[in-house]
This record gives structure tokens, C-alpha cells and sequence, in this order.
């Protein structure tokens, strides 16, 4: 079910009414069935698959906190393989089978759609199994709860990817209905929506139009659609994030936020600090720490994060883009770290530094992002060609219209307004007038402004 | 909870207002270019055409397709013009069906002049192919803008996805799960029980030839013919089954005259390409249909097997698309029921 859906606006009231209605004792088994409903109205087999991995992982849980020393080694073993097996399964079979093709006889591609989500459930789940491996997190005993963490629908298809000590805590904890939680819920999800729905979709049918034929577009067009794309992913990623936090919060729930402006980041460090938050954690304490972190000598410590990177490109789909993609934010990523050691300055002490490091941070990160939108690795090089060729002879135009840039326009003007804080409490501090002023904008805006065609939010697809 | 009571009112009346607003910028600047956007054109030629035209032919791209080597351009609702002493007005687009027809009809107005609705049944339509067809999208959007409401409404429909939006992934997957465990009806000691298993045959060779030796562009040809005719139309799964029984209702409520215009197949090439089983199975379909709807009490013009193989447009695709010695074929058929 999408967030930008009827569906959802019907289903969603019913289900916070009911929850409040209901005992505590039982809004677990609400909530599941909700979840399972929620993701079921994707494509019901499905839902099967995260039944298998919320069994294995209940499982493994608790065999790992019964088991000592290579026991529980295997069983988290267990867990790991079985959540990667999956995923490998449905989202890398086929990559993998292009790269053997030629090695491996008789091997075929399989006919098969992406279940949505799947990174983020596996990724999300086997963060349980490793922090109860780790002695961090006790095993939990209901599996409902563990079911619910796994599936909790504001947040099962695109994160964020939380940990159980605040997911699985958040939904034991009794919540009792407080009109600030609805109001604040309502704002994040009246803001999302106009950040997906005018935004991004607004955005899409350039980015669309440009990378069908990149060839036929001069570089000025090709560096506006560029531009377009990065506004385009963060909008739609952001304003899927920001619903999620809304729907949560209506019910009481807090997750954490996922993006913290990241195209206001002046390095690449920051930027990583502030995009897609929960997944940098989880790459850096179940991959980079133990792989010895910044604790090991220089040629280990590059490797090891070029190797982050790159699994964290490999986790967003199975093709070398996104591995190029993971690669080039790591190379910047060094070559930042080398630069800062050379020449100690400090970036953030110096308004002028800060606004360069910002532009050249936005700028190199628009032109990775070629990577992370082109279906292959020759479409992404055509469009760097498009970009640096200065032909001024075009085919096609690309035309954003008025009420495109005034939405552009307006967005920018909201998020360095809450560049401090988050849209909600930013929102309940303003004078009733202008806020209803802001909450009628917002309305008219998605009523007459969202774009016409709809556009799947593209973190599904991982 | 008095105040939360008020606060909720308020809500709703800001919510209403800025509805009303919306309807009224929308419906006066933008509404216009949402149809174009959309290629929902067929919604203007229904406003229009139902106050000057008895009779509104509704078709896909059967209508108005015409060959280069044709002398004569019309379409077969512009020949049916000719002939009949009635104004026939054409409601037709490219790979639109009974759905879109559905949403159409709802548009004619109690006072409008129109009398009779001609309206093709194209038993390809029922297939899997066009129903699980990647412009499905597509055409639900225009669906949409065919509903007889507000214009905002159908702008917060389509904004908030309130139409068919399935991926084309999940359109793909869904064909090939027909073609693969749709069990055809077929004689008992044919070797193949499903579209999946014959067209792997007919693609491998193993299957029996009718005609000896073939190219590939033929072999490709005919393993389309059996992926596109190759199905039986289950009445009770089969949406657009539903459709065409709910342009029967409508048209009865609104006391209007129905005629459903079989199309004509290339019989012809089925036969020749792949054999009298694929002949019988489209034969039975044209039966079923023939049968539900004359039952109904719909006037059924049987065109089936009135065109030849060589009157088809398309050699090498599966098409309704007529020549000039078709389409007049077509056009004098109608014209014998059209009252």
C-alpha cells in the first residue's frame, strides 16, 4: 500500500482508532495484522517471505542467548545466511547469474519481482540477532512483538532501519492517545506528502525525459537534470520518511529521523551524517567496526572503507552502478580525509569555507547520483559525456514550468527554515493564523500541484 | 474534548474551503491540460458529439485505422455515416476497451440526442495480454478523467493513486503466471495445456507445423497468435466480462439501444500458422460471447470471420486493423442492425 494512496488515508484512521480503543495486551496482534494487510496490498505471496525471516530470526534469538561460544556463533550464522540467502535469492540471483553466465553451464535467469522492502526487513531484523549475539539486546519471548518490529507498517518498505532496543521497546511501551503526538503525526504526514507528491513526482517526468535519451539533450539540460534527479531522490526518500515518523508518531511511536538536510552538508563526511542515517549506522557498527574501524593500519582502514561503500552501493540494487556508485562516495570520502590531514583547516569556522565545502559537496554528490539513476554503466557514461561536452546542439528540451520552481521554491524555503529543528516542532511554535496559513498552503498545494502521474517511491525497489 | 471536537470542525471546514477553492483554479487553469497530459481526449469528443449524433460508435484503433494504399481514408463509424440515414459520431482511441467505454457512457446525458451505442467487442480484449497490457496504467488515469464528477475529485484521485497503478514487473509476472497454469481448453491428447508450454513448443520447433518449414519472423508470428488468442474466457473472473455486463446495465438504465460489434480475427492465419485447436478455441470464445450477450438482450453483429487474412493491415501482427475492403465489410454488417 503507498503512502499517496486512498487506500492508505482509509486504512490508516481505522487502524489509530482502533488501537486507542483497544487494550494494550492486544494492540500488538492489531498492529500485526495491519502490517500484514499493509505490505499484503503490494502482492500478497510476499508477505510469506518476511513470515520465514521473523521465524528464523525469533528463533535464532533465542537460541543464540541459550547457546555459549561456537553455538551461538552458529546460530547467528544461521541467522545471517539465512536473511542474506533470501535476499541474494530475490534481489542478486540474476546480477550473479550475468556475471557467471559464461563460467557456469546451464545456469538461467529466474522470472521473478523484487518483494519490496526486502534490504531494509533483512537488514533490520539481522540487526536484532547480532546486538542479542553481541549480549547488547535479551531475545525476545513474545513473537508477536518481534513480529511487529519486523513488519511495523509506517516503516516496513523503506526504513528507517531500526534497532530493537528502540523499535521493540517502542511498541511494548503503553501509549496513551495525546492530541500532540496526533498533531505532530499529522503535520510530518501533511509535510511528506507535499514533499513526495509536489516534489518529487513534479521533479520525475524531467529526470524520466532526460535519462530515456540523454543524447539528445545539450550539457546545459543534462546538468538540469542532474540537479532535477538530486531533488527528485531526496524528496521522494525524505518525504516517504517524514510519512513514516507522522504515521508512527499518531501512534505514539517514535522513530528515528532519517535525514538531517543533507544537501546542506559541506563535506562528504557530513553528508553521510545526515543522508540516510539508519543505514549508515547499520553499515558502520555491523560492518565497519568489526572489521577493525579506524583502529587498524592506513591500507586496512582505506580498504575497509571502500569495501562499506561499496556493499552499502551493492545494497541498493544488483547491478555496478550502484557498487561505481558506493565506490565514488568512498573515494571522495578519502580523498577529503587525506586533504583535511594535509591542510588542517577547519571547515566550519569559516562562513566562506562552509558555503565552498557545501557547493562542492552538492556538486560532486549530484554528479555520483548519475550513477545511482542510469539502468547500466554506459547510460551513466553517456550522460557524463552529455554533461562535459558543451555542444550547444540539443534535439529535445526540457521544460520546468512555473509552478514546478515556485514548489522548488517553496520547499527550499521550508527546509532552511527548519534547518534547526524538525518540520513539527518548528510548525507548533508558529502563531495559530500562520500556521493554518501554512497547513492551507501545503493542502492546496497537493490538491492542485502534485504530479498528475504517479511515480513508485524509489527506495521500494531495495 | 470539547476543544478537540471544535479543532476537528475546523479542520474539516479549512479542509472543505480549500477543497472548493482548489475546484475552481483547477477546473478554470489547469483541468484542460491534465487531459492532454493524460490523452484523455475521448472525454471531449462524448461531451460534444452526444448533442448532434444518434448513434456513438465506441472502438479502439479498429475504427479509424487506415492503410497508405487505401483509397478511401474513412473509418468504419464515418462508412457507417454514409450509408445510414443516422449521424454516426465515433468515440474511439488507440488500445482503449469496454472499461473506458464504461466510464464514457456514465457522460451521456438524460437530454442528449443519442439513441443507439455501438460498441466493439474485441475478443482480444479478454485475453491476458490486454489485460495485463503495460498501458493498463495509462489508460485508468484517462478512466479517471471520464468519471462524471468534480474535477477536483479526480485530480485527488489520480494524485492519490486511486487508479490501477500496478508495476509493469507485476504486469509481466502476471501474464506469464496465466500463460503458464491457465489450463486450455483443448482436446485430450493434444500435448500442450498451456499457452506457456505450446508457444515453447512452436518457438523450439517440436511443435507439428501445419504449413512444413518455416522461417523465424513466421515462427514469431505464430507463437504471438497463440499467446494473444490462446485463453478461455472465464465469465466470472474475467474484468472484462464485468465491464462489458456493466455497459448492458447502464445502457438499459439510461434506455439507450446496444450494439456490440464482434470484430473480425485473421481466422485465416490462425488456421494457417498454427492449426484448427487455436481455430476452435477463438471460435468458442466468439460463441460465448455471441451467446451471454444476446441473452441479454444486446444486438450482436457477428463480423468474426467476414474479413480475409489479406484484408488485414498488419501482416505481421495480431490486429484488428482493416483495409478499405474490410472496413466497408464491417460497415455494411453493422448497418444491417443498426435501427
Amino acid at each position: 500500500m503507498l503512502f499517496n494512496s486512498i487506500h492508505f488515508l482509509i486504512f490508516f484512521p481505522i487502524v489509530t482508532i482502533l488501537f486507542y480503543l483497544l487494550k494494550h495486551k492486544w494492540r500488538w496482534v492489531l498492529l500485526f495484522f495491519a502490517s500484514t494487510y499493509f505490505y499484503s496490498a503490494f502482492y500478497l505471496p510476499y508477505i510469506l517471505i518476511l513470515y520465514v525471516i521473523i521465524i528464523i530470526d525469533y528463533i535464532c534469538g533465542l537460541l543464540i542467548e541459550k547457546s555459549e561460544n561456537k553455538l551461538k556463533l552458529f546460530w547467528l550464522i544461521l541467522s545471517i545466511v539465512s536473511n542474506i540467502g533470501l535476499l541474494a535469492y530475490f534481489k542478486y540471483y540474476n546480477f550473479f547469474v550475468d556475471v557467471f553466465i559464461d563460467f557456469v553451464p546451464n545456469i538461467k535467469h529466474i522470472s521473478i519481482i523484487l518483494p519490496i522492502g526486502l534490504s531494509f526487513h533483512t537488514f533490520q531484523s539481522l540487526s536484532y540477532t547480532i546486538e542479542v549475539y553481541k549480549g547488547n539486546q535479551k531475545a525476545e519471548k513474545h513473537i508477536g512483538y518481534f513480529a511487529n518490529y519486523v513488519l511495523f507498517f509506517p516503516q516496513m518498505v523503506a526504513g528507517p532501519i531500526e534497532t530493537y532496543a528502540r523499535l521493540g521497546n517502542e511498541l511494548k511501551t503503553k501509549h496513551k492517545f495525546k492530541y500532540k503526538n496526533i498533531a505532530s503525526g499529522l503535520r510530518l504526514i501533511l509535510y511528506g506528502l507535499f514533499v513526495k507528491m509536489c516534489i518529487a513526482d513534479n521533479f520525475a517526468p524531467l529526470v524520466n525525459d532526460f535519462y530515456n535519451n540523454p543524447t539528445q539533450f545539450h550539457f546545459a539540460y543534462a546538468w538540469l537534470a542532474l540537479f532535477a534527479f538530486s531533488v527528485q531522490i531526496y524528496a521522494d526518500f525524505y518525504g516517504y520518511s517524514t510519512i513514516a515518523i507522522g504515521a508512527a508518531k499518531l501512534l505514539g511511536i517514535e522513530l528515528m529521523n532519517n535525514f538531517n538536510q543533507p544537501y546542506f552538508a559541506n563535506s562528504f563526511y557530513q553528508f553521510w551524517q545526515r543522508w540516510h542515517i539508519s543505514l549508515t549506522t547499520w553499515f558502520r557498527n555491523y560492518v565497519f567496526f568489526p572489521l577493525g574501524g579506524s583502529y587498524v593500519n592506513w591500507f586496512k582502514w582505506i580498504f575497509n572503507i571502500l569495501l562499506v561503500f561499496a556493499l552499502s552501493g551493492f545494497w541498493h540494487g544488483a547491478n555496478y552502478t550502484f557498487i561505481i556508485w558506493g565506490l565514488a562516495h568512498g573515494v571522495f570520502y578519502l580523498i577529503e580525509k587525506q586533504f583535511f590531514k594535509i591542510v588542517p583547516i577547519n571547515i566550519n569556522s569559516n562562513k566562506f569555507l562552509k558555503a565552498f565545502g557545501g557547493l562542492i559537496t552538492f556538486l560532486l554528490v549530484t554528479l555520483i547520483w548519475v550513477l545511482f539513476r542510469a539502468e547500466n554503466v554506459g547510460k551513466a557514461i553517456a550522460v557524463f559525456k552529455q554533461c562535459f561536452s558543451y555542444s550547444l546542439i540539443t534535439k529535445n528540451q526540457l521544460t520546468v514550468n512555473f509552478e514546478t520552481a515556485f514548489l522548488f521554491f517553496l520547499f527550499l524555503f521550508f527546509e532552511i527554515l527548519i534547518y534547526k529543528s524538525r518540520f513539527d516542532f518548528y510548525i507548533k511554535e508558529l502563531n495559530v493564523f500562520i500556521r493554518w496559513a501554512v497547513y492551507t498552503t501545503l493542502i492546496l498545494c497537493i490538491v492542485l500541484f502534485s504530479g498528475i502521474q504517479s511515480f513508485q517511491f524509489i527506495y521500494f525497489q531495495f | 474534548m470539547k476543544k478537540l471536537f471544535y479543532k476537528f470542525i475546523l479542520t474539516l471546514l479549512i479542509v472543505f474551503c480549500c477543497l472548493a477553492i482548489a475546484n475552481f483554479i483547477y477546473t478554470k487553469y489547469y483541468y484542460k491540460n491534465d487531459i492532454k497530459i493524460l490523452d484523455a481526449t475521448m472525454l471531449q469528443k462524448i461531451d460534444s458529439l452526444q448533442n448532434i449524433c444518434d448513434v456513438l460508435y465506441f472502438a479502439e484503433s479498429s475504427n479509424g485505422t487506415v492503410s497508405n494504399n487505401d483509397t478511401c481514408q474513412l473509418a468504419i463509424s464515418e462508412m457507417i455515416d454514409e450509408l445510414s440515414p443516422l449521424k454516426v459520431g465515433a468515440i474511439d482511441h488507440g488500445a482503449v476497451h469496454a472499461r473506458s467505454y464504461l466510464q464514457l457512457i456514465k457522460n451521456i446525458k438524460p437530454n442528449s440526442k443519442v439513441k443507439t451505442l455501438i460498441i466493439t467487442l474485441n475478443s482480444r480484449s479478454f485475453g491476458s495480454p490486454w489485460i495485463n497490457s503495460q498501458v493498463e496504467t495509462n489508460l485508468s488515469q484517462a478512466d479517471i478523467i471520464y468519471e462524471p464528477s468534480l474535477p477536483i475529485i479526480k485530480r485527488l484521485k489520480l494524485a492519490f493513486n486511486y487508479y490501477d497503478n500496478k508495476s509493469v514487473e507485476f504486469r509481466n509476472l502476471m501474464n506469464e503466471k496465466n500463460w503458464s497454469e491457465q489450463k486450455l481448453n483443448v482436446p485430450k491428447n493434444f500435448p500442450y495445456k498451456t499457452v506457456r508450454q505450446w508457444d515453447n513448443a512452436m518457438a523450439n520447433g517440436t511443435y507439428l507445423l501445419p504449413d512444413g518449414k518455416w522461417d523465424s519472423p513466421k515462427i514469431s508470428l505464430a507463437c504471438h497468435y497463440i499467446k494473444t488468442y490462446a485463453f478461455s474466457i472465464d465469465t466470472n473472473s474475467n474484468p472484462r466480462i464485468k465491464n462489458f455486463d456493466e455497459i448492458v446495465e447502464l445502457a438499459n438504465e439510461k434506455k439507450l439501444n446496444l450494439v456490440f460489434h464482434l470484430l473480425a480475427e485473421n481466422m485465416q492465419y490462425a488456421d494457417s500458422l498454427v492449426g484448427k485447436e487455436l481455430v476452435n478455441i477463438m471460435n468458442e470464445n466468439k460463441q460465448l460471447l455471441i451467446d451471454r450477450y444476446t441473452k441479454k438482450g444486446v444486438t450482436v453483429v457477428n463480423s468474426f470471420n467476414l474479413v480475409n487474412g489479406k484484408d488485414f493491415i498488419d501482416q505481421d501482427w495480431t490486429t484488428e486493423h482493416y483495409n478499405q475492403t474490410g472496413r466497408w465489410i464491417l460497415a455494411k454488417n453493422v448497418l444491417k442492425f443498426l435501427r
